[in-house]
């Protein structure tokens, strides 16, 4: 312990917060790296027992994040939070950036999602991956993964942000191409780090422009900075959209989403921990943390907004047909961080960071659940393979089903409160447009979610004979029925009595600022008012999706289904394939972009080198003709040194005066 | 003063440092030819010397209060004021550092390759290594010339006698190429010290850069000399459009060659516009600026774009260094803090990065005798140990924060961001390229099913040697060690920075 005491106590002069944090915080990072370092040295030779060291550390993380989230959500902490400097990470000049962590209620909220589910999932893996040859490696990368997610969470300085930002998207590309001897997971894996990369140039610009108006990128100093209205107008607009590119990114939003459903070739696991509850929330993270830059420019709340609620209902369209279970779900998470976009965007930030809360626990619950489904029927992921699981794996179905009608925001489950407090606050901020849409994307999750459960575990067993089902092993069961709790109870823990709850009271103090330039006002809550009639509406359209999935896929309905599709043909392959935008991209970028990149060195080759090969040629020529200047007498040379001299001096006085 | 500075600091130590290798090469020379591996070891003990010496001059250097450290000056050539000047400062420490890490590290890797004329080869390498050094150290004009040029020789003979089967259109270009540069620079050279002998009537410290600084005022020859030197030292970083020579050599070079090469050789035009052109002649310099940047950042993207396209992994490579190398000119003439922080930090991490990565291709060729992209695939599942080296040198590469590429780049780009934010926003975009072809790369080579002609290879395709990994470990550790903490690096050569910045703006004119 005295060595982290010396390492806070030598670098934080700042002395900005009052606040401290524990001096055993920073082992909130050591203790995932160390698990990731010790695995990665010798854990190959540590063979079954690899993951004993890896699943004890994200344990005992999971400990200290709670001993710390818990009260940064009740307000323990103090309003602001609490700090730690650990290190100068970067100096040039007076402009340094330092290593600090920081624990306020913001944070709290993601150490809680991260850790809880990020525990969850390396108890999975012991089962799920247990055949896996790369067991250990799988391990060892997983607490890499939590290193660095928990590096973004925590840091109080944005260039640390960046580097845990790009750090997340390594584990992310390591753990998509997991399975590297085959050919589709090393796409997958340098598509996502790629699609990644355009939003961090985005990103990274904005830091520099943060730099150049703030001359820091320490969080607290800049947040304060435009609180004092030291970023205002086009300024602040565009360092908004800047950074807002690089969530675009991480969280897979329109247009950047491409690479979120080939993520699926990666192990299960690593979908319900990275690519639904945790990474993917980055990007959600990133925007709220920084409220007040984008409250100050009301085009880049509007933009937010926009491409939220597009992503949305773009990709909830798509979830309609997919047939492979993980697809649907990555859909379904693109949709519903589209849901926390569209939150931000119209300022309503409680709700937003609610609905990233119930969110990843419920989603986190469904991939795993998928997990254990695979694993059932023994690899399969197409659906139209599946059917009347039910009764066969009941721990996964009744977990599932909990996970689907928490996402459908079927009251009292998690999903209602959040959902219906970002559709309430959009339409009393009034943003009509945004109520609108996000009650129709309601209304289609709930219905495609209970087509997965329809086709996967209702009806008819399509599954091949050979096919010996399975329930899962306890290591996958229980964290399905561990997850299954907050799916059902997180909501009403943190959202009631409505407006009221224990998460507004922690969150507000951080989103105040924002709230002040948008000029937001907070409002009692009136059951038998406005407030009252949108839950009623909201509630309504879920149920009605509900309903209809239940009804078209409680049992085989196949005949009924295809007429359907049949009418509306042109609708049904649009969403079946993306609505072409994996194919618009690989026009533009891969097709066009070798063209370019081949007319490229074809310049390179004959023009800028042939130039250079020309005068070469012109050279060697002229030398044949200059040959006969070598005679090898030495007068010659002699005369010939002396006539260079000369005109060198000649030169020289003609410059030189 | 610390014991240790007072010790070596009452002996030559520069001199030791510069010329040890030399006599090592000298003494080579008497070992019979037919004791490879006697020479092979001499060669590694003497310039892991050298390399120790290094490091212990290294902490001293902060300890004078002087600009340059542990100087020597002994008058050479009096008629004409040319003097034997060496001193050093935190960047040029820096760099000496990386030259003498690199020399043993190339000489080590060089034990198993290099099988025919071990003698020469050896004896070429150790006075390459002396080059490189004297011109790192050097502060007299002409001294400086006089190793600028010895440098030249060994690495001719190293890529046109050890090298592949177009080692000779290849040498032949390098050395063309250079030497029109420096040949230039030699007349810049003489012009400016007659034009000291001119305006003092002394020839003393006509050669002398600490002289000079800050003496020649006159715009024309401030002009044609900055023209001429700056031609010398783009040539070498190479910047666009006079880099077609890298790609060539690099093909060409056997491993060690093009570790060198890519490790020191192209930061000895860096160096030179950080010590030499810039402060000699800051009013050409300011006013050459818009044009240097602009070919900066041509190069940053072209470069980037031309590797996607590249067959052979050695001309990727060289490409991307076009790309990274880039950075380097583009954060010196930004003419501030932070884009001199990050160009000096890009060099150190560029040679410490890119050598690793031709490092490790030379390491792939001694088994499969190929470096043909399209014919790999799958490697990984054969040679793990040697798939995460590379994937460690490639993300280290690609910019990853916390390896040592991160910090450099991310200055420069500050740097440049803040006197012209669309100059930044266009080199940014080499975040994306340099991940496309990086990565691309990797995922043919490494990933996805074991291809024909490596299942080919059968037993051949083994994975690294302890030799190759004693090779690999100093630089994935200091490329570790510079992610986490750059500041000791960035303060080693702070007060470099800070003269130069200072003859940069023209301080000592006015």
């Amino acid at each position: 312990m005295n060595v982290f005491n010396t390492l806070i106590r030598a670098a934080s002069e700042g002395g900005e917060p009052a606040a401290q944090l524990p001096e055993y915080a920073p082992l909130l990072l050591i203790l995932p790296l160390a698990g990731f370092l010790f695995t990665a040295a010798i854990g190959r030779r540590l063979g079954k027992l690899a993951h004993l060291v890896p699943l004890g550390a994200i344990v005992a993380t999971w400990g200290i994040a709670m001993s710390l989230a818990i009260p940064a959500l009740l307000g323990d902490l103090g309003e602001h939070g609490a700090s730690s400097e650990l290190f100068t990470w970067i100096a040039s000049g007076s402009l340094t950036f330092n290593m600090g962590i920081h624990v306020d209620a913001l944070t709290g909220a993601l150490l809680l999602v991260v850790t809880t589910v990020g525990a969850l999932v390396h108890l999975y893996s012991v089962g799920y991956m247990s055949h896996d040859p790369g067991y250990w490696r799988f391990f060892a990368y997983l607490n890499l993964f939590m290193f660095s997610m928990l590096l973004l969470v925590l840091a109080n300085n944005l260039l640390v942000v960046f580097a845990a930002w790009e750090l997340v998207g390594l584990s992310s590309y390591l753990l998509i191409g997991f399975w590297y001897t085959k050919r589709e997971p090393g796409l997958a894996a340098k598509k996502a780090f790629i699609t990644n990369r355009v939003g961090d140039v985005g990103f990274a610009l904005g830091l520099m422009g943060l730099v150049a108006v703030f001359g820091t990128l320490d969080i607290s100093t800049i947040l304060a900075g435009v609180e004092a209205g030291q970023l205002a107008g086009p300024a602040a607009t565009v360092i908004a959209l800047l950074i807002f590119c690089g969530a675009v990114g991480k969280s897979a939003q329109f247009p950047l989403h491409v690479w979120l459903p080939d993520a699926m070739e990666g192990p299960t696991p690593v979908s319900a921990l990275i690519h639904a509850a945790t990474m993917v929330n980055a990007g959600v993270y990133l925007v709220a943390r920084m409220s007040p830059p984008f409250a100050a420019s009301h085009e880049a709340m509007l933009v937010v907004a926009a491409i939220g609620i597009f992503t949305a209902i773009f990709a909830a369209s798509i979830a309609f047909t997919q047939t492979d279970i993980k697809r649907v779900l990555a859909f379904s998470t693109l949709s519903q961080l589209g849901y926390m976009f569209a939150a931000l965007g119209v300022g309503a930030w409680v709700p937003a960071i609610f609905h990233l809360i119930t969110h990843g626990f419920f989603k986190g619950l469904l991939f795993l659940g998928s997990g254990s489904v695979i694993h059932a029927v023994e690899g399969e992921q197409e659906m139209p393979k599946m059917g009347g699981l039910a009764r066969k794996i009941p721990i996964t179905y009744a977990t599932m089903l909990i996970g689907t009608v928490a996402i459908a925001g079927l009251p009292p489950l998690a999903g209602f409160w959040s959902k219906d407090e970002i559709l309430g606050e959009a339409f009393k901020f009034g943003y009509a447009w945004v109520w609108l849409v996000g009650m129709v994307v309601a209304g289609a999750t709930a219905f495609y979610m209970f087509r997965l459960m329809g086709l996967t575990f209702w009806g008819k067993s399509r599954v091949s004979e050979s096919v010996h089902v399975h329930e899962s092993p306890w290591t996958m069961t229980l964290p399905l029925i561990l997850l299954a709790i907050p799916s059902i109870g997180i909501g009403a823990l943190l959202g009631f009595p409505f407006a009221d709850g224990i998460l507004v009271h922690g969150l507000e103090p951080i989103f105040h600022p924002a709230n002040v330039l948008l000029g937001h006002e907070h409002e009692a809550w009136t059951l038998f008012g406005i407030d009252g009639l949108l839950m009623l509406a909201s509630v309504t359209v879920a149920s009605i999706g509900t309903v209809i999935g239940v009804r078209l896929f409680r049992s085989d309905n196949g005949d009924r289904i295809r007429a359907i599709t049949a009418r509306l043909q042109p609708l049904y392959v649009g969403s079946k394939n993306r609505w072409f935008f994996d194919d618009l991209n690989d026009l533009i970028f891969v097709r066009l972009g070798t063209r370019l990149a081949n007319a490229a060195w074809w310049f390179d080759r004959r023009v800028v080198d042939g130039a250079v090969n020309g005068v070469g040629t012109l050279t060697s020529t002229g030398g044949r003709g200059l040959r006969q200047i070598q005679t090898g007498r030495v007068q010659n040379y002699a005369f010939g040194i002396a006539l260079g001299l000369a005109a060198m001096a000649v030169a020289y006085l003609v410059i030189g005066s | 003063m610390s014991d240790l500075t007072q010790l070596i600091g009452g002996l030559p130590i520069l001199s030791m440092i510069t010329l040890l290798p030399f006599v090592g090469a000298l003494l080579i020379a008497l070992l019979p030819s037919s004791r490879p591996s006697l020479i092979r070891v001499a060669a590694l003990a003497v310039s892991f010397i050298t390399f120790v010496l290094s490091l212990l001059m290294l902490p001293g250097i902060r300890e004078f209060s002087s600009e340059f450290a542990f100087s020597e000056q002994i008058s050479w050539i009096p008629s004409f004021g040319i003097t034997y000047h060496l001193g050093v400062d935190g960047l040029s420490g820096a760099l000496v550092v990386l030259t003498t890490l690199l020399s043993w590290i190339c000489i080590l890797a060089s034990f198993g390759p290099i099988q025919n004329r071990v003698k020469e080869y050896f004896i070429s390498f150790l006075i390459l290594e002396t080059g490189m050094l004297g011109v790192f150290l050097s502060l007299d004009l002409f001294l400086f010339y006089i190793f600028w040029e010895i440098v030249l020789v060994p690495m001719y003979l190293i890529i046109g006698i050890w090298g592949g089967a177009d080692r000779i259109y290849a040498t032949i270009k390098f050395v063309l190429y250079t030497l029109v540069g420096s040949l230039l620079m030699l007349v810049a050279i003489l012009a400016t010290a007659f034009s000291h002998q001119a305006a003092t009537g002394s020839w003393t410290g006509a050669f002398d850069l600490i002289a000079l600084r800050g003496t020649i005022t006159d715009p024309t020859l401030q002009a044609l000399a900055f023209g001429a030197f700056a031609l010398a030292f783009a040539i070498k970083v190479p910047m666009f459009p006079f880099h077609t020579w890298l790609p060539d050599a690099h093909v060409q070079a056997p491993t060690a060659g093009s570790v060198i090469l890519a490790g020191v050789l192209l930061k000895l035009g860096g160096y030179g516009f950080l010590r030499f052109a810039i402060p000699l002649f800051p009013q050409a310099a300011q006013d050459f600026a818009p044009l240097i940047i602009a070919l900066s950042v041509i190069a940053i993207i072209y470069g980037a774009i031309v590797a996607i396209v590249q067959t052979d992994l050695k001309k990727l490579i060289a490409y991307s260094s076009v790309s990274h190398m880039g950075f380097v000119t583009l954060g010196i003439f930004s003419f501030n803090q932070q884009g001199v922080d990050g160009a000096i930090l890009q060099m150190l991490n560029h040679g410490l990065i890119t050598s690793g990565l031709f490092l490790l291709v030379g390491i792939g060729y001694e088994r499969t005798h190929d470096r043909e992209i399209a014919k790999m695939g799958g490697w990984a599942s054969r040679t793990p140990v040697y798939a995460a080296l590379f994937g460690f040198f490639l993300f280290a590469s690609v910019g990853l924060p916390g390896l040592s590429g991160f910090a450099g780049e991310f200055l420069v780009l500050l740097g440049a961001f803040l006197v012209n934010p669309m100059v930044a926003g266009a080199a940014t975009l080499v975040m994306i390229l340099a991940a496309v072809y990086l990565l691309w790369m990797y995922q043919r080579i490494f990933t996805g099913p074991l291809s024909p002609f490596l299942k080919g290879l059968g037993s051949h395709l083994t994975d690294v040697t302890p030799i190759e990994i004693a090779t690999l470990a100093p630089l994935a550790a200091m490329i570790v060690a510079f992610g986490i903490l750059p500041s000791l690096l960035t303060n080693a050569f702070a007060t470099s920075v800070a003269q130069f910045l200072m003859y940069a703006s023209g301080g000592l004119i006015q």
